[in-house]
């Protein structure tokens, strides 16, 4: 289990844990895609080389989000995708919830505290990188069952 | 491994049902048709549609000489556009339009009692697009959990359902199983409170954390935090002869400055330690609520004969505050205390929405211009009851 304290969400009111602070910031190069990722969790960061000039977030081609959840201690259940116009939506119970807006170019993640960093870098970042360049990635997706195994370890 | 060949037009529930829900399935005849090559990489992956809204993706995919082997099925997608939702109804709900589109007559039925008559064009609205799929009863059943970042609200709720919502397109997309489709409970518990607290204040609807009761014309408004015994004090004025709006959540909209609330005619919740205040509460079980909490949850109008309604134009506030000294007392506040309280008892809001965040501030802003009181009692919820239906007497011929 991956340990990041949560900041406390009653005051002001956070139930949703929007404002979760992100202070990590990497630019990376994926494809033709330039990415700024933010996120709260070192683990999170895709283990690929940063762009060597990165990237201001109003340059970029999109920016991703990956907030690791404390409080969310669940492990990964197969994935439902909902797509509907400009944005695709992914659940995998409450171990991962991510949302992507084509339209924004942003994608959003809460990734549970019992996803494993390999399971992130291995699984979830090519299921990311696919999603943001061709929408719903067939092929990522079908690595959950071993991404889940390692969820369970 | 196991392989076995899909039935021709199957959907997942059947295959499901003939106890093949552990099986890969897989066409080993007939390589299956890719119909909606923008989701398929043709050398790694492909899909099977299975039905207008579930598709099944396979992948990867091995050549061994003589036959194939096969990942598994891996995910399913629910794809929400007109073909895969071809019913349309709309709804008022909390003053708003809801524009449902969906693929099951359970969920025309269940929105029939709010259908939107002629008169609601004019209101602000939402849409609702709701997906009921068979394949989501062979899911596990998960616990609720929400979360959201920026415009995005993602919810998991019970009878193994999911909703997300787009607070900046103002849209909920909602994957529902049959059981929740058919569930009236679940729809006016859940489903239809959760969907106008997170999009309500994108539409003109803001949820404030208040009960809300009428007497001969006046609205009130019941505020304090949670645990204060707002749905205690509001049953105990139901009985008295007040019409209900809302025990707990209220929505406030502004028609021409003037405040409007707006309640669900949601069931009434109470802890278990309400039962000595209410005999009528011995007939019901308390059952565990979403959020974990044990609690009686009724509909007040069959349970306690308590006059309910779905709008009223709050005039005056009291804020609740239990005291271990008896005695009911009532002190008026200041606007900024109004201010504050509901400030702080708000959702913080994204920049993203930034027009939600003016027109919840607007009427925080409305809220603090009304008479308002904090209600301090150590009494009993009648007699705390009793002391505000007198006071609001007064108050009414200008002696409060």
């Amino acid at each position: 289990m991956v340990e990041v304290r949560t900041p406390a969400y009653a005051d002001p009111l956070d139930l949703l844990r929007r404002f979760v602070p992100t202070p990590l910031k990497a630019s990376y190069r994926f494809g033709d895609a330039r990415v700024v990722v933010q996120t709260n969790d070192f683990s999170l960061l895709p283990t690929a080389s940063p762009a060597a000039s990165p990237p201001e977030i109003s340059e970029c081609d999109f920016e991703w989000i990956l907030v690791r959840d404390a409080d969310a201690t669940g492990t990964l259940y197969p994935p439902m995708v909902l797509a509907s116009g400009a944005v695709t939506i992914i659940q995998m119970g409450s171990a991962c919830l991510l949302g992507l807006d084509h339209e924004r170019r942003e994608l959003l993640a809460f990734i549970g505290s019992n996803v494993h960093p390999r399971t992130h870098q291995n699984f979830l970042v090519p299921l990311l990188c696919r999603l943001m360049n061709e929408g719903v990635a067939s092929s990522s997706l079908s690595q959950f069952s071993k991404a889940r195994e390692e969820c369970d370890q | 491994m196991a392989t076995a060949r899909i039935p021709k037009g199957a959907v997942a529930s059947e295959l499901a049902k003939e106890g093949k829900k552990k099986t890969t399935f897989f066409d080993l005849l007939e390589r299956p048709v890719i119909t909606a090559t923008r989701y398929v990489n043709q050398r790694v992956g492909f899909v099977t549609k299975m039905s207008r809204g579930c598709h099944f993706f396979f992948g990867p995919v091995f050549l061994a000489g003589f036959g194939v082997r096969v990942g598994g099925i891996v995910t399913m997608l629910r794809v929400f556009d007109q073909a895969t939702l071809p019913f349309r109804t709309s709804c008022v709900i909390a003053g708003t339009r809801c524009l449902v589109s969906t693929n099951s007559y359970d969920v025309l039925r269940a929105t029939a009692l709010l259908q939107a008559g002629s008169k609601s064009n004019g209101l602000p609205s939402f849409e609702m697009q709701v997906l009921v799929d068979e394949a989501l009863d062979d899911l596990p059943e998960q616990s609720a959990h929400f979360r959201g970042r920026r415009h995005l609200v993602f919810a998991l709720l019970p009878h193994r359902s999911f909703v997300a919502y787009d607070l900046l397109r103002k849209r909920a997309h909602a994957a529902l199983s049959p059981a929740a489709a058919s569930d009236c409970a679940f729809w006016h518990s859940l489903l239809l409170p959760i969907t106008i607290g997170v999009l309500g204040t994108t539409v003109g609807a803001v949820p404030v954390h208040s009960a809300c009761l009428e007497e001969q014309g006046t609205g009130v408004l019941i505020a304090g935090v949670s645990g204060a015994g707002k749905s205690t004090l509001a049953t105990a004025l139901g009985q008295r002869g007040f019409t209900m709006i809302s025990d707990d959540w209220t929505y406030l909209s502004d028609q021409k400055s003037t405040l409007v609330a707006h309640g669900l005619f949601a069931p009434v919740k109470l802890l278990p330690d309400a039962a000595r205040f209410f005999a009528d509460l011995e007939n019901l079980d308390p059952r565990r609520s979403l959020n974990g909490e044990l609690a009686y949850e009724f509909d007040p109008r069959s349970s306690m004969n308590i006059m309910m309604k779905d709008i009223s134009c709050p005039q005056y506030i009291f804020f609740l505050e239990r005291t271990p000294a008896p005695g009911c007392f009532m002190v008026p506040c200041r606007h900024e205390y109004v201010r504050e309280f509901f400030q702080k008892n708000a959702e913080r809001l994204p920049d993203e929405l930034a027009a939600a965040k003016a027109f919840r501030e607007k009427i925080v802003s409305i809220l603090s211009s009304c008479r308002s009181w904090i209600l301090r009692t150590g009494d009993s919820p009648s007699r705390t009851a009793e002391a505000l239906a007198d006071f609001l007497q007064e108050a009414r011929h200008g002696r409060g």
